[in-house]
Order: C-alpha cells, then sequence, then structure tokens
C-alpha cells in the first residue's frame, strides 16, 4: 500500500493552521473509532468467557428487572439480557463485515470494468448501478429480504447487494483516470493484454480506496441489519443487537420502564459499531481520498 | 452513502423517541390520527348535545351522562353486517347497533333475547322462536316477526358471508299462524342456537329490502338502522365511531349514554392513549407482560378471563415417524404446557388440556389431565427402539435423524417464542425439531394448502391455533379428528382412526344432548390417547379500562367484554 503516497500528505510548505488542524482531528476520531471497533471485536471473540450465562439457555424468570445476577435483567424468556447483548456483537459484527466483503468484491469489480472500458460496457454498467442508487433503498431491502427468507445467510446477500454501488461508482472514476496515466499506457502500447494492466496497475492503486470503502460499507451494513432484524425481517432466533430490540418491541417493552435495560443497550451498541466503522473510515478518507 | 445511512440511524433514533414518551405517564403524547379523532368526536358531542332528545335532557338533569371512550386497532369500516371487517371485534361492534333472537350470556351460554322463546324439537331438525313485543328500530318503527322471516331468508339467498354460512343446512324460514318463526334443518343441530340465533343480526326489512346484491351494494351510515342498544351516528375512516344510546331500548336504556370509538394504527399507540386517560378502555386484547404494568396504573382495571383460542402443535401423523404412537405420545410427555403458560403468557393463559376441550367448559372430561414426564418420553422412545446410535444427541428412525422442520408464522412473536420453548423441549428427548419462521401466507399453505385438507399438507411439525367458535362449539371436536373429509374438514394432521371416526360420525348427528355430551367425553380420552395434535394452552383475555370513567364491564367467557351486555344496566343483562 506503500505506492499510494499522496502529494497532500507529504507537503510541508504549506500554510499551517488551517491545513493541519482537519488531519489531526481526523487521526484522533480515527483513533477513537479504531478503540471501539476492537473493545467491539474483543468482546465478540471473548464472548464465551465475557458472558454471565449462555444466552440460550433460560436462567431467570421472565421480564426481571436489572439485579446483582442479572446486570440487564432477563428477556420476555428469561434469557440473560446482559449475555444476549455480548454474545450479539458476533451475529451484528459477522454481517456487518461480511456483507462488506461482498459488497466491496461486486464494488470493485464493477467499479474496475467500468472505468476500465468506459464507453460500452461502462455506460451499461454506470446504468446498472444509477437505477439501483434510484431505487427507495429500505422498502427494497424490506421486499428482498422478505421474498427471500429468515435466515442469517440471506441478511448477508441481501445487504451486500445492495450497497456496492455507491463503492463502484468512487472506484469507477479512479479507474478512469488511472487507465489514462503513461504507465498504463505505456503498458498497453507494449502490447499487455487488459488483463495485466488491471491487475497489476489499476487494482493495486485501487485497494486504499476500497478498503476505505469498505470500512464503511461494514458500518452502513451493521446499521442495516439492526434495522431488518428489528422489523423482525432477520432471522428472529439468532441472537443480534437488532433481534434483541425486535423482541424488545414485540414484547412491549419499549412502553415499560424496561426500555432502559432492553432498548438503549443494544441500541447503544449498534450505535457504537456503527460509528466506531464510520470513524475509521472518515480518518481513513481524510488520507487516502485522491485531492483534486 | 449518507443518505443511506440517515435511514437506519432516523428508525433507530425514532424507535427511541417513541419509548422514551410513553414512558411518562403525565406526557399525554400519542399518535396524530388517535388525537384528531377525539378532537373532533368531542367537538360533535357538544353540537348534538343542544339539539339533544328529551330523555337526554331528563337524564342530564339527573346525573352527567356516561360517555365511554374506546380504542380500536384498524378500521372497520361502515359496521353494517356486509361491510364490517374482523370477526373480532369488528362483529361485537357490528352487534352494539343490531340485536340476534339470542344473546349469550356471562357464562357464554346463548339466552333468549329478541325471542321469548326458543324451543327445538326431539330430533333437533325443528326450531320454533317466539318474539317479544314492543322492540323498536332506530328510526322507531316496531321490530316484527316480518323483520325476522325477512332477514333470515335474505342471508340465505345472498349465500355470501358469515351469517349465510351460518345457515348452511336450513332448508327453510317461515312464519307460522301463531306468530312464531320456524326453523327447518335438513339435518339435527344440537348447536343450531348458539350458531346461528345467538349470531346473526336481525335486520329492518324496510331499509333492506331494496338492496338486492349486498355483496356489490355500497353503503353509508344511512343503512344502519338497526334495534340495538346503540346506533351509529357518525363515522370518520381510519378515525372514530361515535355511537349514541338508543333510549327506547326493549330492555331498557343503556348504562352509556355515548360510545366513542377511535381507531388506533396499532396497539403501541393505543396503549399509550389509555395511559394517557386519553381513552377509557381498550377493546382489543392486551398483552399478558402489559397486565401488572397496567393494573398497578391508578385508575386502570384490567378484565381478565377465559376465551376458547387455542395454541397447540400439528404434528403430520400420516408420515414416518409421526405415524407411530409411541413417538406421538413421547412428544407429548415431554411437552411442559405449564412451562409455556408461565414464560409466555406470565400466568394468564390456561394449561392445553390434551383432549382439546377447554377446563372450563361442561362438556370437559375431568379425567383427561396434561401430564409431563421426560422420562417416561424417552422410555418410550427407547422400548420403541428409537436409539441414539451414533451418539450425537439425535435418535434416529429408519436410519434417519429425527430432525424435523418446525415451522411457525413470523408476525406472531409469542408463537414464536411457543416454537423455540417447544423445540428446547423435545430436544430432551432427543429429537430436533429446528424453528422456521416463515410469513403467515407460506405458513397456512404449508398447514392448511387452499385451507382444503384435500389438497393434502406440506409440513412436518408446526405452530397452530384455532380461533374460538371451534373450542366455544364443543360439537366442532368432530371436525378434528374424523379422517373423512366431509365431516373431518379441519383435521390437519392426516390423523385417522376407526374409533374416533365412528364416535364423531355419530356425535355430529346426535339428538340428545346427554349422549353427545358422553361421546365427547370419549372422544377427549381417545384424543388424549391418541395424539393426533398436541394441545399447549388456552390464553386468557385480558382488556384495561379505566375504573373510573366505567366501570361495570362483563367478561363473557369466550368472548372478552366488548359486546352490548357490558353497557347495560345489570338489571337488562342476561
Amino acid at each position: 500500500m506503500s505506492v499510494d503516497v499522496r502529494p497532500a500528505a507529504t507537503a510541508p510548505s504549506e500554510p499551517k493552521e488551517r491545513k493541519r488542524k482537519a488531519p489531526r482531528l481526523a487521526n484522533r476520531l480515527g483513533i477513537l473509532g479504531g478503540a471501539m471497533v476492537a473493545s467491539l471485536l474483543f468482546m465478540a471473540i471473548a464472548a464465551p468467557w465475557l458472558a454471565p450465562y449462555d444466552p440460550a439457555e433460560r436462567v431467570g424468570l421472565p421480564f426481571q428487572s436489572p439485579s446483582s445476577e442479572h446486570l440487564l435483567g432477563t428477556n420476555d424468556v428469561g434469557q440473560d439480557l446482559l449475555s444476549e447483548l455480548i454474545f450479539g456483537a458476533r451475529v451484528s459484527l459477522t454481517v456487518g463485515i461480511v456483507a462488506a466483503v461482498v459488497a466491496l468484491i461486486l464494488g470493485t469489480t464493477v467499479g474496475v470494468l467500468a472505468g476500465y472500458y468506459p464507453k460500452r460496457l461502462g455506460r451499461i454498467l454506470m446504468q446498472g448501478v444509477d437505477v439501483l442508487l434510484i431505487l427507495p433503498f429500505l422498502p427494497l431491502l424490506i421486499v428482498l429480504a422478505a421474498y427471500l427468507g429468515r435466515s442469517l445467510l440471506n441478511t448477508i446477500v441481501v445487504i451486500g447487494v445492495l450497497i456496492w454501488a455507491g463503492p463502484s461508482r468512487v472506484i469507477r472514476s479512479q479507474v478512469l483516470s488511472l487507465r489514462s496515466r503513461e504507465y498504463v499506457l505505456a503498458a498497453r502500447t507494449m502490447g499487455a493484454p487488459d488483463r495485466w494492466a488491471i491487475l497489476r496497475h489499476v487494482l493495486p492503486r485501487t485497494a486504499l480506496l476500497a478498503t476505505g470503502a469498505f470500512v464503511r460499507a461494514v458500518s452502513t451494513a451493521i446499521l442495516l441489519e439492526a434495522a431488518l432484524s428489528f422489523l423482525g425481517l432477520g432471522d428472529p432466533l439468532q441472537k443480534s443487537w437488532g433481534s434483541i430490540l425486535f423482541w424488545a418491541q414485540a414484547r412491549g417493552a419499549f412502553l415499560t420502564p424496561a426500555w432502559k435495560w432492553w432498548v438503549l443497550p443494544p441500541g447503544l451498541m449498534i450505535m457504537a459499531a456503527s460509528l466506531g466503522f464510520a470513524l475509521i473510515a472518515f480518518a481513513m478518507e481524510e488520507r487516502i481520498n485522491p485531492r483534486l | 452513502m449518507t443518505k443511506r445511512l440517515t435511514l437506519p440511524i432516523l428508525l433507530l433514533c425514532l424507535a427511541m423517541l417513541a419509548a422514551a414518551c410513553s414512558d411518562s405517564d403525565s406526557d399525554p403524547t400519542t399518535t396524530a390520527g388517535g388525537d384528531t379523532a377525539t378532537t373532533q368526536a368531542e367537538g360533535d358531542t357538544a353540537t348534538t348535545a343542544g339539539g339533544g332528545d328529551e330523555t337526554t335532557t331528563t337524564q342530564a338533569e339527573t346525573s352527567e351522562p356516561v360517555s365511554v371512550r374506546a380504542a380500536i386497532t384498524g378500521d372497520e369500516d361502515t359496521l353494517n353486517p356486509y361491510t364490517y371487517v374482523s370477526g373480532f371485534p369488528g362483529w361485537n361492534l357490528l352487534m352494539m347497533q343490531y340485536d340476534s333472537l339470542m344473546q349469550l350470556d356471562a357464562a357464554g351460554e346463548p339466552q333468549p333475547w329478541l325471542a321469548e322463546s326458543v324451543s327445538a324439537n326431539d330430533d333437533l331438525t325443528e326450531y320454533t322462536v317466539s318474539l317479544v313485543d314492543g322492540v323498536k328500530w332506530h328510526d322507531g318503527t316496531d321490530l316484527t316477526i316480518a323483520d325476522a322471516e325477512f332477514t333470515f331468508n335474505y342471508f340465505i339467498e345472498s349465500a355470501t358471508g358469515r351469517f349465510s354460512r351460518d345457515l348452511r343446512g336450513v332448508d327453510s324460514v317461515t312464519v307460522n299462524e301463531a306468530g312464531e318463526l320456524v326453523f327447518a334443518l335438513a339435518a339435527p343441530n344440537p348447536a343450531f342456537d348458539l350458531v346461528a340465533l345467538a349470531d346473526i343480526p336481525i335486520l329492518p326489512m324496510h331499509v333492506w329490502e331494496s338492496i338486492e346484491n349486498p355483496g356489490e351494494a355500497t353503503f353509508d351510515i344511512s343503512t344502519n338502522v338497526g334495534s340495538g342498544p346503540f346506533k351509529m351516528t357518525a363515522y370518520e375512516q381510519d378515525q372514530f365511531y361515535r355511537f349514541e344510546a338508543h333510549s327506547d331500548y326493549f330492555r331498557g336504556a343503556p348504562s352509556v349514554d355515548e360510545l366513542v370509538v377511535v381507531i388506533f394504527a396499532d396497539d403501541a399507540g393505543a396503549l399509550a392513549a389509555i395511559r394517557s386517560g386519553e381513552v377509557d378502555v381498550g377493546f382489543d386484547r392486551i398483552s399478558p407482560e402489559q397486565i401488572e404494568l397496567l393494573d398497578a396504573q391508578d385508575p386502570l382495571d384490567i378484565a381478565q378471563g377465559p376465551e376458547f383460542t387455542t395454541q397447540m402443535i400439528n404434528i403430520d401423523v400420516s408420515k414416518r415417524p409421526f405415524d407411530d404412537l409411541a413417538v406421538r405420545q413421547a412428544v407429548q410427555l415431554a411437552i411442559d404446557g405449564q412451562d409455556i403458560v408461565d414464560t409466555v403468557y406470565l400466568g394468564s393463559a390456561t394449561v392445553g388440556s390434551p383432549g382439546w376441550v377447554h377446563p372450563g367448559k361442561t362438556v370437559y372430561n375431568p379425567a383427561v389431565v396434561p401430564m409431563h414426564d421426560v422420562a417416561a418420553a424417552n422410555a418410550l422412545l427407547d422400548d420403541a427402539g428409537y436409539a441414539d446410535s451414533d451418539g450425537d444427541g439425535i435418535r434416529e428412525f429408519d436410519g434417519n435423524p429425527m430432525a424435523f422442520e418446525y415451522i411457525t408464522n413470523s408476525s406472531d412473536s409469542l408463537r414464536l417464542r411457543i416454537a423455540e420453548l417447544t423445540a428446547e423441549m423435545l430436544a430432551a428427548i432427543g429429537i430436533q425439531a429446528t424453528v422456521v419462521s416463515v410469513e403467515t401466507a407460506t405458513w397456512e399453505e404449508a398447514v392448511w394448502p387452499g385451507f382444503d385438507i384435500a389438497n393434502g399438507r406440506n409440513y412436518e411439525m408446526a405452530t397452530w391455533g384455532w380461533s374460538a367458535p371451534i373450542q366455544a362449539n364443543t360439537i366442532r371436536i368432530a371436525e378434528l379428528v374424523n379422517s373423512d373429509p366431509g365431516i373431518g374438514f379441519l383435521n390437519l394432521t392426516g390423523f385417522a382412526n376407526d374409533e374416533a371416526d365412528a364416535i364423531s360420525a355419530a356425535l355430529q348427528v346426535e339428538a340428545d344432548p346427554a349422549v353427545a355430551a358422553e361421546m365427547i367425553s370419549e372422544l377427549q380420552v381417545l384424543i388424549a390417547e391418541q395424539v393426533p395434535f398436541i394441545m399447549l394452552a388456552y390464553p386468557d383475555g385480558a382488556y384495561v379500562y379505566n375504573s373510573e370513567v366505567y366501570a361495570d364491564w362483563e367478561f363473557i367467557a369466550g368472548q372478552g367484554i366488548v359486546s352490548k351486555v357490558s353497557l347495560l344496566p345489570p338489571s337488562a343483562r342476561p
């Protein structure tokens, strides 16, 4: 990734006040985001040791308020809410990351192809992207999720398939500029096949940009998973933060004092995960994005 | 990117906001729809009260007129016999305006109402009904035997809708020389009083005889002329209904002078309105977890009682391994109905009797009791040769693991929890039931394709529930177990048993109530033994009301509080 050294980051002669403040703020936010994501990842990986109970086991009376035994109380069938919350990190982060990988693969492929062959193929592909961007997003997501049925895999596929369009546009514009660089032109004039030019010259130079897009996509995917699960369109038997909210809504916790320990914590977790990734993406974009 | 981020964030924020708002009791925030409706309704009261008739004025002098505001979820159209939408509470609100020949009492038994007397011949093929005198329609004309005769023939001829279905098997409805209504039935029907006479609203001939095709006619509230204790005076779609007391009511003037039914978009809105005092009673059942919370708040009170809906597990008993009685009995023994009642319904339900019949019914056979014994269930499976040979915790049958898909409908979250819990219970006897939550239509299509059992079945295990009328009329037990699709048209599990076939076929035409009760007793024992389906629970009904405004609600067993009986003075009740 060292190839992508941007002039903006290395130019020491520019006016100090204005130019240096922004990157420093971005850096700090990036570190904050990184810390949030790291601690959530740790929580997900160490869930079996951190959680006081098995989240699938009924360990107490239903609808208990927080106590020393159950720090966040119990849900409607007596499962420990804290354990559900900790294990929920696994599903939410997995869906977020895997869906973002799906989106990244689709988005990069389409972006590179459309950028490298901008005439016919590019036009057709970008029109497809435009259609996807124009379609009302959440309703489409809901329809697809309802149609495909409720499972973790379907949730990942649905989210992945719907969020790649944005990244693909960003990557395409980068590729459009790359393909007319001297070294690419040189390679082509020397008879290098397109495949080689793309893999050797274009793809590596979009990698950083794609990483930024990926981190942002994770943030989006986590929110979407929560939204789908909350609406009951995810797998309601998977312990994710969204499904905790689904059950809270289904069993009236939004109307009772239970919202403080049943609704708020998963809400904050979703916010933290999404915000963490968004902050990293923000910091990365400050460094990566091409300056014009 | 940002645009797509904002939507879910917004959703989350809204959800949190909603939770925060509804938490504080003093906050009168509620849905916009509810708000408008009440304001408008109150505006209407003011204008009509000025031009009120004599009775209202006298009442106003003696005591404050009682006005009750009720909450429902979902519009019920113009609430006449051809437009009301749901069986509950649509039919119940319809019957506020109309009367039937018989009316259910608190025990859920039909009693003569518009009828002075109801008698049947010995073989229950002919019912004779005489009418009470002095009943007036809302427009002041007299209700006569001609209206009743017209009503039944009208429903028979129009051949669509619930009331026409009630009258299947009725050959003729005529008036005899003594001025009594005579129903001639094609076959004996011991439940005719319950399913037809207590269900069908009597229509005014002078309003309805000009309506040729009620299925296609368009209606407004001017058609809503009935004889019931309330007449509808205003209706705004998706907002509210307003009913005024019919002061000439033949059983005496209602104890409530005005009933405003406010339409809410969902339960959450309706509950928030009740808690903030904006409405006085909820006409929809409240879920078990709300009972304690609402009861703790003054002046709210809860009316609770048995209802006859059922929660059960259907298994395809025509397929391996459920065709083996030992497997079915083991499944039944593994299920702990009490645990489901305690955990999912928080105690506000009755444990399912393995013989189908609700323990509150008079024909319930007390010898049939729920059994729960995991050790005995395991022993049954061991003895029948279903061993777990590969040690993965799942038994095998014919070389296959006992692992089944267990479907449930996603729209019913309580049922989803029931599926989760029962799957856990089955794991304890080495049966793996994988809960799959599917759309309601998909679930219905798998369990009851095309609502016709001739189309077969397409499931292994499924959650299921029957609505109250099937439990309320105990003779319908025959429809659940007979293997002939003509009689057993609700036999969704492919159950076939010669003894059950013989008893249920005889039960359907048995004229002597004592003999019929005996047959129902036998069938309960047989069902408990043969396990055509697994009974889990009968959820209770619970309704919340503001006792300062009106507290005299009558809970009709199996029906709840939403009926005209609740709004009549105790002396006028059946």
